[in-house]
């Protein structure tokens, strides 16, 4: 295992390299896909260039990113594009341990079901290539790349949310408090990740999913007061570096209340540069409750499979946060190849397939129509965006249908006979 | 294209419209039409033809508009008195199959845009408020003449707008919409500052009847293609080409021009027939009832055409008095002049020279110290003190 995964590393690195120094570089970190105002390079050296003039970061709507950044980049600005090659190897091997430690649930879950779903359980042998391929769904998806070759930070978020799994899933409750706190701390939405990652330190820890119970409140208290102590400190240590609070509605104030509305593969901008103010706060709360709103339901029916909740409330925030990338789509599309064994129960492959291409390409074309030659307007660009999102919906559901399939099938096998032996299927409702 | 000099008729007339003197060429049949002929008191014709959309698929907004301008201009009215205003280039778009040409016709049968089109407004130039000062003269000083409606108290206009509209508006450039007050506004303005004698409104986009609902000056005739509530539909679409080639009444009445030559005498009852509901599926419209003359002795040469009336005359008149020459104003000695010279602003020089100040920022200590504190903790309370002795 270590050697295909050393030569994709290497791969990786080369490709990397030959476009940091090629001139796509500079049109790739320009492209609004790509980076957004909070993720921009540009940005951060904007932010560290003010601060050694004596000014502010923060003041100005120049700089986006949190004190911590910038203490990072101040030493490492000349290394940059290592730094973000290091963070995206580490992100790979990072990933490579959780599906790892992935294996050994499936061999917990092997005895408890009927023999003719044994087809359903992946054997070992096929689960062996698993973290190859998703270190290669990462490392080669031309999404990671655009994102790494415009030195956006959203590659660094990824890499702290990859510690976060590594660390829930080897056990660490501390440590995956801390890296959830890092995570929430650069961007507010992987608060919602608390929920799954509970909900597996009890599956862990053998606590049982109940009310009534108080060492599951105990345990819930015990995380969270690590989480928010550590989210604490951290918010403390960044008035320290500074001096004073201005990051706190810069960042967070940023994020929550969408004041930049440049072009994105979201879904804020097109609604709010059209919104009348009156109603701006409305939909404004409205749009951001979304990304946290199916944290609950989503985690009462997930409660047995909290991994399969991660990634389903990572695939929520990558679409519906307010400034989303590409890099952001790329987190959550590496851990497909861990599920790959729901493969047979997925619907719609072939048309999210066909939509997501499309729609990336269509992405510099019809911005190009837009901006540059005038023979388009912002619609064609929000319907590219609309469809952007709408097949990443219908993949993140069609996983879902899948997964809760699949668990159907096991408890009351594959092959389903109605009541007089003929054969029957499932329908949706 | 034959020039609109008409020898046919002559005459001198006074200022009340009599009849003084009547030189025989030998056209006697034509006495009778001395009478029409006399009939409208105008002198010069301008144009001024809009079309308001942009985008590939309005592509029969701009070729409706330039039908009616090779009409306009086959019936003798020369580019200088025609305002030709286009949101957008169709004949030189990236996605014309065709380039260089607008086509009216399916099959590609009539080129409205030819090699002598002249284009006064183009592109984001075709604003609300640029037609506006077109209509009502309000340009400012730099204006070139061919972007002027140089019009006077005997010019008989010819305003055609096409485009989207709406119930009381029309939508220019896909961000900003006339209404038909300020419409009327303007047309009122005219009347006052004399700047037209008869003027006739041609309208052709969706409920167009609203956009001339609420004019108030006298001497108008307003056409539209659709009443209030009916859509304007286009007319056929072109699959080499592949956008609608033109709206179905600019393409009827387009089809009713080519029949008109200078010496027509068809009258605008009939162009208030063109295009009925079974060919246009909406209800054009028209509007008389501020026009003074009765519309059947209108002719329609008398608003799409510069039929020139023309005296010919075999008596020599004597010009009295010369012209005296103005003595030019001796030139004054050099005026004495005060030195100036220009004082800075800013203080450039000191800047320039001024080397910047190299203040690199430095995180605080106690910052940095309790940042590494926290990670050694957090790294010695997961994984154990034991592995203390491996570092040291």
């Amino acid at each position: 295992m270590a050697a295909p995964l050393t030569l994709l590393l290497i791969v990786a690195v080369t490709i990397r390299a030959a476009l940091f120094r090629s001139s796509l570089a500079e049109l790739i970190a320009e492209r609004v896909e790509v980076v957004s105002p909070i993720t921009a390079w540009k940005r951060v050296v904007e932010g560290l260039a003010l601060l050694d003039l004596g000014v502010s970061p923060y003041s100005g709507d120049v700089f986006h990113e949190t004190p911590l950044i910038i203490y990072m980049f101040h030493f490492l600005v000349d290394y940059a594009e290592i730094t973000f090659m290091v963070s995206l190897n580490k992100n790979i091997i990072l990933k490579h341990f959780v599906v790892e430690f992935r294996k050994q649930k499936f061999a917990l879950e092997a005895d408890r079901y009927p023999m003719d779903s044994l087809e359903l359980i992946r054997s070992p042998k096929e689960m062996y290539y698993i973290p190859l391929k998703v270190a290669m769904f990462y490392l080669l998806n031309p999404f990671t790349i655009l994102s790494c070759v415009a030195k956006s930070t959203c590659g660094l978020n990824n890499a702290v949310l990859a510690l976060f799994f590594l660390s829930t899933i080897k056990g660490n409750v501390l440590l995956s408090a801390i890296f959830l706190c890092l995570a929430t701390y650069q961007s507010i939405y992987p608060i919602t990740l608390c929920a799954p990652a509970m909900l597996y330190f009890m599956q862990r820890q053998y606590i049982p999913v109940n009310f009534r119970r108080v060492s599951f409140w105990w345990f819930i208290v015990q995380y969270l007061f690590m989480y928010l102590g550590s989210l604490f400190v951290l918010i403390c240590l960044s008035f320290f570096l500074l001096g004073s609070w201005d990051y706190l509605p810069s960042v967070y104030g940023f994020i929550l209340s969408v004041p930049d509305l440049t072009p994105n593969i979201g879904l804020f901008w097109y609604f709010f540069a059209e919104m009348f103010e009156h109603f701006r706060l409305f939909f404004l709360c409205v749009f951001q409750i979304n990304v946290f709103f199916y944290t609950i339901p989503l985690s009462i029916k997930l409660k047995e499979h909290p991994v399969f909740l991660m990634f389903m409330q990572l695939a929520v925030i990558s679409i519906f946060k307010s400034y989303p990338t590409v890099g952001d789509v790329a987190l959550y599309l590496a851990f497909l190849p861990v599920w790959s064994h729901l493969h047979r129960f997925l619907r719609n492959i072939f048309l999210v397939s066909c939509v997501l291409l499309a729609c990336s390409v269509l992405f510099p074309v019809l911005w190009h129509l837009w901006i540059y030659a005038g023979s388009a307007n912002s619609n064609f660009y929000y319907a590219i965006t609309l469809l952007f999102n709408v097949a990443q919906i219908l993949l993140v559901s069609d996983y879902f249908y899948a997964f809760l399939r699949r668990e159907h099938h096991l408890t009351n096998g594959l092959y389903l006979k109605r009541k007089d032996g003929s054969e029957a299927t499932l329908i949706l409702k | 294209h034959h020039q609109c000099v008409n020898g046919w008729m002559t005459g001198c007339v006074k200022r009340f419209g009599v009849l003084k003197r009547y030189t025989n060429t030998g056209h006697l049949p034509f006495k009778n039409s001395a009478g029409q002929f006399f009939s409208s008191g105008h002198t010069n014709n301008w144009a001024v033809l809009v079309c308001t959309s942009r985008f590939w698929f309005n592509y029969r907004h701009v070729a409706n508009t330039l039908s009616v301008y090779r009409s306009v201009k086959r019936l003798g009215i020369p580019d200088s008195h025609i305002v030709l205003m286009l949101a957008d280039d169709m004949a030189c778009n990236h996605r014309n199959p065709k380039p260089a040409t607008v086509f009216s016709h399916k099959n590609m049968e009539l080129n409205v845009y030819g090699d002598d089109v002249e284009v006064d407004y183009r592109g984001y130039e075709v604003t609300v408020e640029n037609f506006l000062r077109v209509l009502t003269g309000r340009l400012p000083p730099s204006t070139p003449r061919s972007k002027r409606l140089l019009s006077d108290d005997r010019s008989n206009i010819l305003i055609y707008l096409t485009g989207h509209g709406g119930n009381g508006f029309l939508k220019f450039q896909d961000s900003e919409e006339i209404s038909n007050v300020e419409l009327a506004d303007a047309f009122e303005q005219m009347w006052q500052k004399r700047r037209y004698n008869e003027l006739l409104f041609i309208i052709d986009t969706c409920q167009g009847a609203s956009m001339y609902e609420r004019f108030y000056s006298p001497n108008i005739m307003a056409l539209a293609s659709s009443q209030v509530g009916e859509d304007s539909l286009s007319h056929q679409p072109d699959l080499a080409i592949g956008v609608h080639l033109m709206d179905r009444y600019t393409f009827y009445m387009l089809e009713f021009l080519e029949d008109i030559h200078p010496a027509s005498k068809t009258n605008m009852n009939d162009l208030f027939k063109v295009c009925p509901k079974s060919q246009c599926v909406s209800t054009p419209g028209h509007r008389t009832d501020l026009f003074l003359r009765d519309p059947g002795s209108v002719l329609i040469t008398d608003f799409f055409g510069s039929v020139r009336k023309v005296e010919l005359t075999m008596d020599a008149i004597n010009l009295t008095d010369p012209i005296k020459q103005m003595e030019e104003n001796p030139v004054n000695g050099e005026e004495q002049k005060e030195v100036y010279s220009y004082a800075d602003q800013l203080p450039v020089s000191e800047i320039i020279h001024q080397k910047p100040k190299q203040k690199d920022w430095h995180p605080p200590d106690g910052f940095i110290l309790g940042l590494w504190t926290l990670i050694l903790l957090v790294f010695f309370k997961t994984y154990g003190i034991k592995h203390l002795k491996h570092i040291f």
